[in-house]
């Protein structure tokens, strides 16, 4: 299990813990102080992204079109936050 | 004509009731049973509310609220931990309608239109508070409030602080300070960085005198009247199924 903080600038910090399989994502929890709208997004989030390949621009892609695709609105927070913490903590594994 | 929300005063209570009785709030509107609703609380005993997204263990030291008799809850609204004294501060929450003309898509133009009731009740009292994008109300670049908002069933949902009085000590007794954020406010101590009605002021300011002046400032800023109410039966029952099957629950304060 690695993890990682990330200070989003002028935003919230996110927290990361990822399980890694090789260069994908096993299982990821996402923390942080920031907000999602609907709240239930992020769960989704995390379950979508098992299995994506642990790389920052492809997560920032998915992550941006899964929300704009519910309509889900993230405020203190970007996919490329979101991405770049993800792909720390998977770093930080094994 | 002037719309009229109802106001209420619901007094000291547990963490795990004021969060229930929020949402219950919020429920009611949406069913059209209450008008758009203002609600002042506090907490008894002194507790500590983390955010929707925040891992309880990870945010707050459980063992030391145990220790102290200090309640722990999640909130429905994300945003950060924060701890509520029971002494110290005053705490309001808003349920209005989606369509209501003072909500926006724009969730940022939502909070700061939301927030300028706090902003208008603090300036009655002669403080120069200002909204602080995302989500905190400012005074000399203090923080003197901390709001959270959700929406759910076509209604908003904020609710938010007032520090009447700050207790640095306590709150960092019971709250885990995140390393990367030390590392960024390591120079400010809290005292730099928070402040509280009562230290801008340099006189007491009772719970009294605060209320009077946050409703005054929610009537003027929101061009509405508040008129005192009760909380409905429907509101009481579900509060307490709210309160019983899900803020009080393991389940649900440490899902994260």
């Amino acid at each position: 299990m690695g993890k990682a903080e990330y200070k989003v600038v002028g935003g919230k910090l996110v927290k990361a813990q990822v399980e890694r399989k090789d260069d994908r994502i096993l299982r990821v929890k996402i923390t942080g102080d920031f907000f999602i709208h609907p709240e239930e997004f992020l769960e989704e989030l995390e379950e979508a992204l098992a299995g994506k390949l642990l790389d920052e621009s492809i997560l920032k892609g998915f992550i941006r079109s899964l929300a704009e695709g519910r309509g889900a609105v993230l405020l203190g927070v970007s996919p490329e936050d979101l991405a770049k913490c993800i792909v720390m903590a998977g770093e930080g594994d094994g | 004509m002037v719309e009229r929300w109802r106001l209420l005063d619901t007094g000291l209570n547990s963490a795990y009731y004021n969060m229930a009785l929020d949402e219950a709030i919020a429920v009611a509107r949406s069913r059209g049973i209450v008008p758009n609703t203002l609600r002042f609380f506090r907490w008894e005993p002194s507790a500590v509310s983390i955010g929707y997204f925040q891992s309880m263990n990870e945010e707050v030291d459980v063992e030391a609220c145990r220790r102290l008799g200090i309640d722990y809850v999640r909130r429905r609204t994300g945003g950060g931990a924060v701890y509520h004294d029971r002494d110290g501060e005053l705490t309001y929450s808003i349920a209005v309608d989606e369509d209501d003309p003072l909500v926006s898509k724009d969730f940022q133009k939502t909070y700061e239109t939301l927030c300028s009731g706090i902003v208008h009740g603090l300036r009655v009292l002669g403080i120069p508070a200002e909204f602080k994008p995302i989500n905190d109300i400012v005074v000399g670049g203090k923080k003197i409030s901390g709001n959270a908002a959700t929406r759910a069933l076509k209604v908003v949902h904020q609710h938010g602080t007032v520090l009447r009085q700050v207790n640095p000590k306590l709150m960092f007794t019971v709250l885990k300070v995140p390393s990367e954020k030390i590392r960024d406010k390591m120079v400010k101590s809290v005292e730099e960085r928070v402040t509280s009605v009562e230290w801008f002021l340099k006189r007491k300011v009772g719970f009294q005198e605060l209320k009077e002046a946050l409703k005054r400032g929610f009537e003027e800023a929101f061009k509405i009247e508040l008129v005192p109410g009760e909380v409905t039966g429907f509101e009481e029952e579900l509060a307490e199924k709210l309160r019983r099957e899900k803020y009080s629950t393991a389940g649900w304060n440490f899902r994260r």
